[in-house]
């Protein structure tokens, strides 16, 4: 479903070359969840904008449900539900149902499909209470609930989250969490990043590590614990790290 | 799609009450404040009175000519300099001792007028009194010259006749000066934090990726959000012209009575409101473009700032200048030609082909404003943080 071929990925920062990907290469299967592993730097951000169309490959080339993100980036987006941080992506001034309304029709979807979309996002997030409320004010729990139902409100089939926990407390954490297991039970392809090995212990059967820019490991969790003899997915990062297929300095 | 974009950005602008308060009823308030100065300013002349300082012992014929001056008070004082200083007079006036007999006797009287000219109401004292002295100066010279067998003509060896081209009151100038400068600045400060918003706000509030994962086009985003901002200064700048028209036309005297637009009344505020779409349109686009750069809303503000002093460098170029001394340039030139061309309308002036010249030179500039804007709207560096 979601084919990355030899990516690399450069950015000119003035007369600095920085490469934010290099060569990286993996496919992530129908109703798969993904963690993508790797520390603040790693190019997991880069990476998931550059599946999301955000960014054009410097080298390589990626391909989403059978589009190339380059070339057929409007097909994508149309398939695609893309959140970056946690409950981020919101206007504050307009309510929960204006900001819903409002993607659903930059996503082109009829007044009578978006109503019915929004009340079944209401249903499944719990979001009845404040659906005509303005944003603002909003504590970062219902403000991710918002967001992610934002994220989602035209039905993609894949959606990508980035570090979708950080900054959270403990309780808009598990929410995140408990709507995560919602999709994956729905059959939605989903790759999200993240620092928390717990999380991704959680919620993700396959798991991808990055390191500056380079893909560490890619593969099934289960094969990955039974292949490093552990279930500690800390010690194994970091163990990925230190080893490396290169020898990866940390 | 553009529509629905186009309404929410307005919606989500509008809704911004603090900001809108400020942007909106400063202007206003300003606009008021000037309205009721430039107003005050025109009528100052007319009831005010001033004061002038005298020493005691003036002779009847001194008190007679100073008596003779219209809206001045006399006060007999002991210490000139101490009174002036204190602010109890505006001006004083000093006959030397023997004044009466020197004139008398054909000789010169010295008068001294003493005076702080940094103070205006000393200046239109001290223009009041010198009149005044020139005409008792006339008068003893005339008296001199039949006692010494001598035609006063003969003394007026150039007559000057003035006569005035213009059929227009005075004030309309002021009118003309104060008018396109506030619009100017009520559109461009109005419209400044909608367009912070709309490009830096939602990259730092992470709103722009999520706009552009969506399928819509970018030249449409980019488009819907210049017409926003350019809405809002539009609405900024018909609410601004609407409060000044009231303003004059109920609570002033004298700028009313500058103002006569004649016949082509709706003709001019037709195509002033014509203009104000284009100004507000050229501002949005430059504002539009502080905005892409800026990374966060504060820095977007911080390139806007300098852009907003556009809108009042044009005076420098018009001030001072009749309508019929603007040259070509004058309405080819952008943000100047706005304000040459308001200059026009309020004179009640109604030129196509300026105006036509200003909307083309507007538009021409717009146009290419925009097209920088969708060339930096492309690149991840300016769209996404």
């Amino acid at each position: 479903m979601i084919e990355i071929k030899n990516v690399t990925k450069r950015f000119q920062d003035k007369k600095v070359s920085v490469t934010a990907l290099n060569h990286v290469s993996f496919k992530v299967g129908e109703g798969e969840v993904v963690g993508l592993l790797g520390e603040n730097g790693a190019g997991k951000t880069t990476l998931l904008r550059s599946i999301a169309t955000l960014h054009t490959p410097t080298e390589g080339e990626i391909n989403v449900g059978g589009y190339d993100t380059v070339k057929q980036s409007e097909k994508i987006k149309r398939r695609i539900g893309v959140l970056f941080g946690g409950e981020t992506g919101l206007y504050n001034r307009l309510t929960t149902r204006e900001n819903l309304e409002y993607f659903a029709s930059l996503y082109h979807l009829s007044k009578h499909e978006t109503k019915v979309r929004i009340d079944e996002l209401t249903k499944m997030f719990g979001m009845r209470d404040f659906l005509d409320r303005k944003v603002d004010g909003f504590s970062k729990g219902m403000r991710q609930k918002v967001a992610i139902a934002r994220t989602i409100i035209h039905d993609p089939d894949i959606i990508l989250f980035d570090e979708p926990t950080t900054g959270l407390d403990i309780t808009a954490s598990n929410v995140f969490r408990q709507l995560v297991q919602e999709l994956k039970q729905e059959g939605k392809t989903i790759i999200f990043s993240s620092h928390i090995m717990e999380e991704v212990d959680l919620l993700c059967d396959h798991v991808a590590m990055i390191h500056k820019g380079e893909l560490v490991y890619h593969g099934e969790k289960e094969a990955l614990y039974r292949e490093e003899n552990s279930r500690d997915l800390n010690y194994i990062f970091m163990s990925k790290l230190v080893r490396g297929t290169e020898g990866y300095a940390i | 799609m553009l529509f629905n974009i186009y309404i929410k950005e307005l919606i989500d602008s509008l809704r911004d009450k603090r900001t809108l308060l400020l942007t909106v009823f400063l202007p206003i308030l300003m606009m008021t404040a000037l309205t009721f100065f430039y107003e005050n300013m025109i009528s100052g002349d007319e009831g005010e009175t001033y004061t002038l300082a005298v020493e005691s012992g003036l002779s009847s014929e001194q008190e007679m000519v100073l008596n003779n001056i219209e809206n001045v008070e006399l006060v007999t004082v002991e210490d000139l300099q101490e009174t002036l200083l204190n602010g109890d007079a505006q001006a004083a006036i000093v006959f030397e001792a023997e004044f009466d007999e020197k004139v008398q006797a054909g000789e010169v009287g010295n008068i001294e007028i003493i005076g702080d000219t940094f103070s205006q109401n000393t200046s239109n004292l001290i223009y009041l009194v010198t009149s005044q002295l020139a005409e008792y100066e006339r008068i003893l010279v005339t008296e001199r010259l039949i006692n010494a067998d001598v035609d006063p003509g003969i003394t007026q060896a150039v007559a000057i006749e003035q006569t005035e081209l213009s059929t227009e009151d005075s004030n309309i100038m002021l009118l003309a000066l104060l008018i396109p400068m506030i619009l100017a600045i009520a559109i461009s400060v109005g419209s400044s934090p909608a367009a912070a918003d709309l490009f830096a706000g939602e990259k730092e509030r992470k709103t722009m990726e999520a706009l552009l994962m969506t399928p819509v086009n970018r030249s449409t985003l980019l488009l819907a959000k210049f017409l926003t901002i350019s809405s809002v200064g539009t609405i900024i700048g018909l609410l601004t012209l609407t409060v000044v028209i009231i303003e004059i036309a109920f609570f002033t005297e004298h700028l009313k009575a500058a103002v006569n637009l004649g016949d082509q009344m709706i003709l001019i505020f037709a195509v002033g409101i014509i203009i104000i779409i284009l100004y507000s349109s050229l501002m949005g686009a430059v504002l539009m473009i502080t905005s892409i750069i800026g990374k966060t809303v504060k820095e977007a503000q911080s390139y806007a700032s300098p852009i907003l002093m556009l809108a009042v460098v044009p005076l420098i170029f018009i001030t001072g200048l009749s309508v019929n001394e603007f040259t070509l340039n004058h309405f080819i030139l952008p943000f100047v030609n706005i304000f040459a061309i308001i200059t026009e309308l309020i004179f009640g002036i109604v030129n196509w082909q300026h105006i036509l010249i200003v909307i083309g030179s507007n538009l021409a500039v717009i146009v290419i404003i925009f097209i920088i804007s969708r060339i930096l709207f492309s690149k991840d560096k300016w769209v996404i943080d």
